[in-house]
């Protein structure tokens, strides 16, 4: 009378035991929060071959090193830059985040930061840091909503022959964050790749 | 290596259900029962002498001592009603049966409405003698107003809590939390994502109605992970044969402008009992004394129903709960790169801080917890066999600050189904001993839900586990030895996903045998020492092992997703298994000693502890890796040898009958042993005052009581080195390798200074009604807690106004 329960338990963690096996793997997933390509395309007003110059991450989140090339630039010329940023960690499913950066312009904002003379317009060494987000940078295409700047597209004239560095932040300012004064102090940085850079 | 096992413990199981049934039909020395008890005043809690207790339907009768103390012997039943009546008081009727030793009764006066009540007592908690316990009562756990389960543990001696931002706290004892202690809810393993030390339990404080902290190594009797210890919570008892008991609680917040509700009733018919229990939280912003701590509202709902069958020595229940989570978490606490953080740091309040509001956004959590509990008791000759099986279903969503539609998926999406059987026989007294054998098997299915567009940060697994244990205690004059030994093994299989998408598969399996060993003396009247040995251990959990990526602020890699070379360098492309590098579990043996004295005034105890783990399973940074989003230091996890040691002590003093004070400290050293190292993150040393005093009959207020108490933190001085963030960066620009050549741990910003918090409280009932006032952090005092991982961003919430109104009948 009192046995059979225990034996019925004992049957049940038997089943325990010899528990079926599960083999479910993990769905898998299109990684969209990662970026393992940028490129800048500096075209010359009035024709003439456009540079590009490549920043690539291809293990994303691993511990490897990107890789970068060097930007070198006509000395006294005007350029239109152009931003693509791309993310092929996954081959077969390359992603334009570009597009998406674009769509979401009232919450991003790029900034720029280079060694004082590159240049002649924009005059100085950039926006990036504390107080200095109207300093001069000739931001190109359309504004957001607030008629904030995006800078997906911006042109650059340079001076005459010298070496530097150019760096390019990513601002993704969300929930109001970006206003007419927001600098990179504020919001994540979704993208921050300093390039050498060379006028010749 | 599974089967033998199986087949010893059926041969044990079998042979005490064939002598269950031998020893069944005794009859002779059947008159042998016990039965004992305490009898108490409901408002005072103060004992109440000379009572009468009857044995209802007989001759059988006593009366209670000075003490309140009553007892029969020779008894031929061992259940039966009790009448208990004493002048002045209302009469109680209480069941009693062999599952609950020594009752309290406590009689309501006829001057009040409440009814007299039982609390049964219970067996010691953890069933270990000799491990340390420390208990919350029902009363003192309705004082706190705790918000949260981590919140109200913390007021035991020797727990302290860490946690994310005010909403996510996890209890620590004795230094360790999260995998390293075990969490019994209403006698079932919780269990969650315990990886995260942002992942809380998920337990409703408004439904415990009692807490116990078992301080040693209770593996024996618990399982793998009780490493530092065992949190015992307890949701009301369901007694038979108590009239219609309901409670119903409102507790209004000043900070975070937060409503809660809950609502309890409780019926036990002679052999059946019933409870339900509900509640329902919602909190908007809290602030600190300077600024509003932005998105730290929270949303909490519970539902709980119990059932209890009794019949002979036969006791079934069945018991369901659900509980449901939404934790907004500090806005300004989420940053990107190095650059980022530093911003963040210097930034006098955090960025963004709004104005208030009551709704939640990135980053939150989502979560649920869901169980089922079966349990049945069969209770015979001084011998009882308990089954239980349990079923646990839990949620988790973790939403981050993403790009566009993204931040309407959750970035973690995970789903943990575990089942549970306990058996356990505890044998009848053999040679004078007592004790008990046990079998415990769990099941476990862990799931990533897709959708998340990111890949699973952990992977799939199912664990199936199987522990054995037997544990065997004596009395020899005014010592009770107790020994201990217990087996586990674990089977893991394990799906994931490499970062390109890429499937990796693995099956391992641990095992373990862990002993105990201690001693109970009273060593003279009211005083009594305790002292326990015993090992522990833990498989490395999955998260150590396979984690890989950015996680909150921080990327980090499992001990099998990263190689180091002959240089020194991290890569971390390929997924190792236990063929590439060995991961031993952790496995800890940790002494408690605890001397308590007890006279009539004082109440005193002293702890102390040593806890030596080897293969302690910890983060390191391991350098600093260029991201599309700049420089972001990683961390690689890695196994050393570790001690903690401390000392917890308390005392407390009836200064009069009403007046009383409590004293209480603790203190943790710690080192990593192998790299004579500090750990991040433990908590300093504490001390706390408490002073209360009941106050007579005034106005139309039929009692009342008042009290104060004064905390203070002190500045943590065991912390590693501190390397600034502005430090970091700088080396990464020049090239320089910060962690080749010193790669121990390192904070980027020194332990807060230390604190003193004060508050206050009164409450006063008038009939049912009970009126509570509190208020907390009296001084407004802004601070930063050490063991908050949110305390580079934000000081701790200010000044909180309390208002309670509690009915009940």
């Amino acid at each position: 009378m009192k046995r059979s329960p225990i034996f019925l338990l004992l049957a049940l963690c038997a089943l325990f035991v010899t528990s079926c096996k599960d083999d479910e793997v993990p769905p898998e997933e299109n990684e969209q929060e990662t970026i393992t390509n940028v490129t800048l395309t500096f075209t010359p007003d009035g024709g003439g071959t456009a540079v590009k110059a490549t920043w690539v991450d291809a293990d994303g989140n691993g511990a490897g090193k990107p890789v970068l090339s060097d930007i070198t630039l006509a000395a006294n010329t005007t350029y239109t830059m152009d931003i693509s940023i791309t993310n092929l960690i996954d081959p077969q499913n390359p992603e334009n985040t570009t597009d998406e950066i674009d769509k979401e312009k009232n919450d991003h904002m790029f900034f720029f930061g280079w060694t004082n003379g590159l240049f002649t317009s924009p005059t100085g060494d950039g926006n990036i840091g504390k107080g200095f987000r109207d300093d001069p940078i000739n931001y190109g295409d359309s504004v957001d909503d607030k008629g904030l700047p995006l800078g997906l597209e911006t042109t650059w004239t340079t001076g005459a022959a010298a070496t530097g560095t150019f760096q390019v932040i990513l601002k993704h300012q969300p929930d109001g964050i970006k206003s007419a004064t927001s600098d990179t102090t504020s919001g994540e940085s979704d993208v921050d790749v300093t390039w050498n850079m060379t006028v010749q | 290596m599974r089967r033998p096992v199986l087949v010893a413990f059926l041969l044990i199981v079998a042979t005490s259900a064939i002598h269950a049934q031998s020893a069944q039909p005794a009859t002779k020395d059947s008159c042998q029962h016990h039965f004992e008890g305490y009898i108490r005043d409901l408002s005072t809690r103060q004992p109440l002498p000379f009572a009468t207790v009857q044995i209802e339907n007989t001759n059988q009768g006593a009366v209670a001592d000075e003490q309140g103390h009553f007892s029969f012997t020779n008894l031929c039943q061992n259940e039966f009603d009790v009448v208990v009546s004493s002048v002045g008081y209302k009469q109680a009727v209480h069941h009693h049966d062999p599952y609950h030793e020594t009752p309290n009764i406590f009689l309501a006066s006829d001057s009040i409405t409440l009814q007299s009540v039982t609390v049964e007592g219970k067996s010691q908690p953890g069933q270990l003698f000799s491990g340390t316990v420390e208990s919350l009562s029902s009363a003192e756990i309705n004082n706190y107003h705790a918000q949260n389960l981590g919140d109200l543990a913390s007021n035991l001696t020797g727990v302290s809590m860490v946690s994310t931002g005010q909403n996510v706290v996890k209890p620590m004892i004795h230094g360790l939390t999260s995998n390293r202690i075990l969490i019994i809810n209403n006698g079932v393993r919780h269990e969650f994502q315990s990886w995260g030390q942002e992942h809380a339990p998920e337990i409703d404080v408004s439904t415990v109605d009692n807490i116990s902290v078992v301080k040693g190594a209770a593996t024996v009797r618990y399982g793998p992970e009780a490493l530092g210890g065992v949190l015992l919570i307890n949701p009301p008892a369901m007694e038979l044969r108590t009239d219609w008991q309901g409670k119903a609680n409102l507790i209004g917040k000043s900070n975070g402008r937060s409503g809660e509700g809950s609502i309890q009733l409780q019926k036990g018919y002679r052999r059946i009992a019933l409870l339900a229990q509900a509640a329902y939280t919602s909190q908007g912003d809290l602030h600190a004394p300077d600024y509003i701590l932005s998105n730290t509202g929270k949303r909490e709902s519970s539902l709980s129903m119990g059932t209890r069958y009794h019949y002979r020595s036969l006791d079934f229940s069945a018991y369901f709960s659900h509980f449901a989570q939404n934790l907004g978490i500090l806005r300004g606490s989420i940053t990107g790169n190095l650059e980022d953080l530093a911003n963040a740091l210097e930034s006098k309040q955090p960025q963004p801080t709004s104005s208030f509001t009551y709704a939640i956004n990135n980053p939150h959590q989502e979560v649920q917890h869901d169980m089922v509990k079966l349990n049945g008791k069969w209770n015979g000759q001084n011998q009882s066999v308990d089954v239980q099986y349990a079923f646990q279903n839990n949620q988790r969503q973790e939403y981050d600050v993403r790009r566009g539609e993204n931040n309407a998926r959750p970035a973690i999406d995970l789903t943990l189904a575990t089942h549970t059987l306990d058996m356990e026989w505890k044998h009848p007294e053999l040679l004078a001993w007592q004790g008990s054998v046990g079998l415990q098997l769990l099941y476990q299915d862990n799931n990533n839900r897709p959708g998340t567009n990111t890949i699973p940060f952990v992977p799939n697994f199912n664990n199936s586990r199987l522990g054995v244990y037997w544990i065997e205690s004596k009395l020899l004059g005014a010592t009770r030895l107790e020994a201990g030994i217990r087996y586990d093994y674990q089977f893991s299989s394990i799906r994931g996903r490499s970062y390109d998408n890429s499937i990796y598969r693995n099956e391992i399996s641990y095992q373990n045998m862990t002993a105990t060993l201690g001693l109970v003396r009273e060593v003279k009247k009211g005083h009594v020492f305790r002292t326990n040995i015993g090992t522990a251990w833990r498989p490395p959990n999955i998260s150590e092992l396979y984690s890989y990526g950015k996680h909150q602020a921080s990327i980090e890699y499992g001990l099998w997703r990263y190689s180091t070379n002959e240089n020194n360098e991290i890569t971390t492309t390929n997924v190792l298994n236990q063929h590439d590098k060995a991961v031993p579990s952790e496995v800890g043996i940790k002494w408690i000693g605890t001397y308590e004295l007890t006279t009539g005034k004082v109440q005193s105890e002293v702890t102390g502890y040593v806890n030596y783990i080897r293969n302690y399973i910890y983060t390191k940074p391991a350098g600093i890796t260029q991201t599309i989003r700049g420089a972001f230091p990683f961390f690689i996890y890695d196994q050393d040898d570790a001690v903690f040691a401390g000392v917890d002590a308390s005392i407390r003093l009836a200064h009069t009958a009403s007046t009383s004070s409590a004293l209480q400290g603790s203190f943790l050293w710690a080192k990593d042993v192998t790299n004579n190292e500090n750990f991040v993150g433990l908590p300093p040393m504490q001390l706390q005052y408490k002073f209360s005093q009941q106050l007579p009959k005034f106005a139309f207020f039929n009692g009342a009581n008042w009290g104060f108490a004064v905390n203070y933190t002190f500045l943590q001085f065991q912390t590693p080195r501190t390397i600034t963030v502005r430090e970091i960066l700088e080396a990464n620009k020049n090239n320089t390798p910060l962690f080749a050549e010193d790669n121990n741990d390192f904070d980027v910003l020194p332990a807060p200074s230390g604190y003193l918090l004060a508050q206050a409280s009164w409450s006063g009932r008038i009939d049912h009604f009970e009126l509570g006032l509190q208020v907390r952090n009296i001084f407004n005092k802004a601070y930063r807690n050490y063991t908050d991982r949110l305390r580079y961003f934000a000081d701790e919430t200010g000044r909180n106004f309390i208002v309670s109104v509690n009915y009940s009948f």
